[in-house]
């Protein structure tokens, strides 16, 4: 009924005090959310971006071989035939990229340490120059024959400059010890946690530290034009390589190089596919978004129940002052669910108003500090993976939220407004002023 | 012609007791009380503070229920019906005019006047201002229709009221100290108002303890200690008062 909303609307302005503050408060939590969603977006963005520049695909089509029961080698054999039918299954590819996989030591002069040794054909691979900040060298020199690429962290442990020798030490894939010398060919900037302990060389020194012979590679890595897909398009390519005659191994959350020391207990030999997502082959980036969504959604909620209480508080006071109005109604024939919908109009109107110039004010924030290119502090540049603030202002997203916080204000006004309800209508005969 | 539906009486009580438990005691506002209200009548409820001349009203206001005998409105049992049904025929058959006015406030006075009839969803628009803008009249405030009752004085307050309750033709129109909250001046003209209103047809049933306006009623119901202690027409109230 319009009167109701008129009464509604009408109630709101003459308590402008009220209604302003609490409308306020509401505003600015729907700011706080749309700006939060938004710096998660632009992280999730930014950490997806790098990552998959750096490690894994969005999903990725690889698996080890094992010669013996107690070897694993990160590799598949023939990795051509496996291609065209990952290829052919799976829906919105996009491009693909082949890597070799490895897990090896660096040793240097004056120290050494683990790493994560990644076979890459430099000349296929256009977002890994783009996005990788080189300091010292030339990335495109990794396409020459016992290079290798490092992050600054690696370089500053092992004391290596452009031009220095690095070994690079393994087990073959049949067991001996190999080793081989890698020339320092590029540095570059740390991207996130884990650059501290990857490495980067060419397919070719790959297979050869292995003793791999050309069929094989590390892994496939598939990029998707929907990246949200990705945990579907894994669990589909696992069941259709499966009808294809591979072994395919059992889905675990971990990135490859915790799990040589699983496959390598395992009493099976041969090939096993492992089709794995983003989300596995970078467990530190899924913990950090599962950190920062976690504390997006607590705080959310310590700010949505304080909305609540203000406006259950308010509209306690609203039903207070206006008993006598409400008994009235009730007596000259009101029923008590057209008084809930009263006071629930009234909740409802002041939320959507103040949410939906909340969620407007926090689009122009997220603009506003984009443009503003904010420097994060140097802890969160790590762990972010980016520089600069960057928020991602996704409409789905800030609808969503203008929806839950108008949604859960108006529930919040149910309990007081089912009390004016409630009231009885010889209240308003209540002879006193 | 003797027994058409409009002569049957209005209200219709028999043997009410009201009682009122206020932890382990109990109140006793009505005892024994019977009593008709025929269409047409200018009946008053005269009696001292706390004689239970409210509590009667709201038994036939329907918006409280008897605690024994029984109370016919509009020819329905309100002891037996739910509250919603109670609602309805609060709505349908009866107006209020409280004490202090009771306007919605944040509405101005066509709106008020309006509310009633937008609860019983039966008029359109154009039905609607026609019946508003004639009740408006006929109560002397057309010209402060788009006026919020805070912007009027208590006497066209009570006239907003007045045509609140009389907007959708109710049987009976029922009134606790209607003029309490006025001046004398004020209050009579409202009296005034209500008997004119009587003479063109509508039912009134009102209470008061000031005897001046006790002398305007038809048909005056002495209230003592929750008991009718008389019946008596006004003249005869003025006699005994003298
Ligand atoms: N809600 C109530 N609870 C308890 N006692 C009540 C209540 N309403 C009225 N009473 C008592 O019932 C008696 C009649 O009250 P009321 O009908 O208000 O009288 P009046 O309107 O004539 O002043 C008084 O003794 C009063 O205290
Ligand atoms: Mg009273």
């Amino acid at each position: 009924m319009f009167t109701l909303l008129q009464i509604a609307a009408r109630n709101l302005a003459r308590n402008r005090k009220r209604t302003l503050l609490l409308g306020g408060a509401i505003a600015i939590v729907t700011v706080l959310l749309v700006l939060l969603t938004a710096l998660f977006n632009g992280t999730q963005a930014s950490m997806l971006r790098n990552a998959t520049t750096l490690s894994t695909g969005h999903v990725n089509v690889a698996g080890f071989y094992k010669i013996t029961s107690g070897t694993a080698a990160p590799v598949v054999t023939n990795y051509k035939k496996l291609r065209e039918i990952v290829e052919k299954e799976t829906p919105g590819l996009q491009s693909v990229v082949v890597r070799g996989r490895g897990f090896g030591k660096l040793v240097s002069d004056v120290s050494s340490q683990m790493a994560v040794v990644s076979g890459i054909d430099i000349e296929q691979e256009a977002n890994f120059k783009n996005i990788l900040e080189i300091v010292h060298g030339d990335v495109t020199k990794l396409s020459e024959p016992h290079a290798i690429l490092i992050f600054e962290q690696t370089a500053e442990r092992l004391e290596l400059k452009i031009g220095d020798n690095v070994t690079l030490s393994s087990q073959t894939f049949r067991g001996a010890a190999n080793s081989i010398d890698c020339k320092v060919v590029a540095i570059a900037k740390p991207l996130g946690m884990f650059s501290s302990f990857f490495s980067y060389v060419p397919m070719t020194t790959l297979r050869e530290l292995y003793g791999f012979d050309p069929a094989t590679a590390g892994g496939i890595q598939l990029y998707l034009k929907d990246w949200e897909q990705a945990e579907a398009v894994a669990a589909r390519l696992r069941v259709e390589l499966v009808k294809s005659g591979y072994r395919v191994m059992d889905h675990t959350e971990k990135p490859y190089w915790q799990k040589f020391d699983i496959v390598k207990r395992e009493d099976w030999t041969g090939q096993k596919i492992d089709v794995t997502t983003w989300m596995d082959e970078d467990p530190f980036m899924r913990w950090t978004l599962v950190g920062f969504r976690a504390i997006i959604v607590i705080v959310f909620m310590v700010l949505l129940a304080i909305i609540i209480i203000g406006v259950m508080n308010t509209l306690w006071m609203a039903i207070r002052e206006r008993t006598r109005e409400v008994g009235a109604l009730r007596a000259i024939g009101m029923q008590r669910h057209t008084v809930l919908a009263m006071f629930v109009t009234e909740g409802a109107l002041l939320a959507l108003i103040s949410s939906t110039a909340g969620a407007i004010l926090g689009v122009l924030a997220a603009y506003g500090l984009n443009a503003a290119h904010l420097k994060m502090i140097k802890g969160f540049q790590m762990v972010l993976m980016s520089e600069t603030v960057t928020l991602l202002v996704n409409v789905p997203t800030v609808l969503l939220s203008l929806v839950v916080i108008a949604g859960v204000t108006t529930l919040g006004s149910i309990l007081p407004a089912w009390r004016a309800a409630r009231l009885q209508p010889v209240e308003a005969m209540h002879s006193s002023n | 012609m003797a027994t058409t539906p409009s002569s049957q009486p209005i209200v219709h009580l028999s043997n009410v007791d009201k009682d009122y438990k206020l932890g382990a005691v109990t109140v006793t506002a009505l005892r024994q009380v019977s009593l008709e209200i025929a269409p047409g009548e200018f009946t008053v409820i005269a009696g001292p503070s706390g004689s239970g001349k409210t509590t009667l009203l709201n038994l036939i206001g329907c918006v409280d229920v008897a605690t024994r005998g029984q109370v016919i409105v509009a020819g329905q049992d309100t002891g037996k019906l739910a509250e919603g049904d109670l609602t309805r025929l609060r709505l349908n058959a009866l107006g209020f005019i409280f004490q202090s006015f009771n306007l919605v406030g944040v509405l101005d006075a066509f709106q008020n006047v309006e509310f009633p009839l937008l609860l019983q969803k039966k008029m359109n628009a154009a039905q609607r201002k026609e019946r508003v803008m004639d009740l408006l009249n006929r109560v002397g405030i057309a010209e402060y229709a788009h006026h919020r009752p805070g912007e009027l004085s208590g006497g066209q307050r009570q006239r907003v009221a007045i045509a609140r309750a009389l907007v959708t033709l109710p049987r009976i129109v029922l009134a606790d100290e209607p003029t309490a909250n006025l001046d004398s001046v004020t209050g009579n003209q409202i009296l005034d108002l209500m008997q004119e209103l009587n003479r063109e047809g509508t039912t009134f049933l009102f209470s008061t303890h000031d005897p001046k306006v006790v002398s305007r009623a038809g048909r005056v119901v002495r209230l003592v200690d929750g008991r009718i202690v008389a019946e008596e027409t006004a003249e005869q109230y003025q006699t005994r008062q003298a």
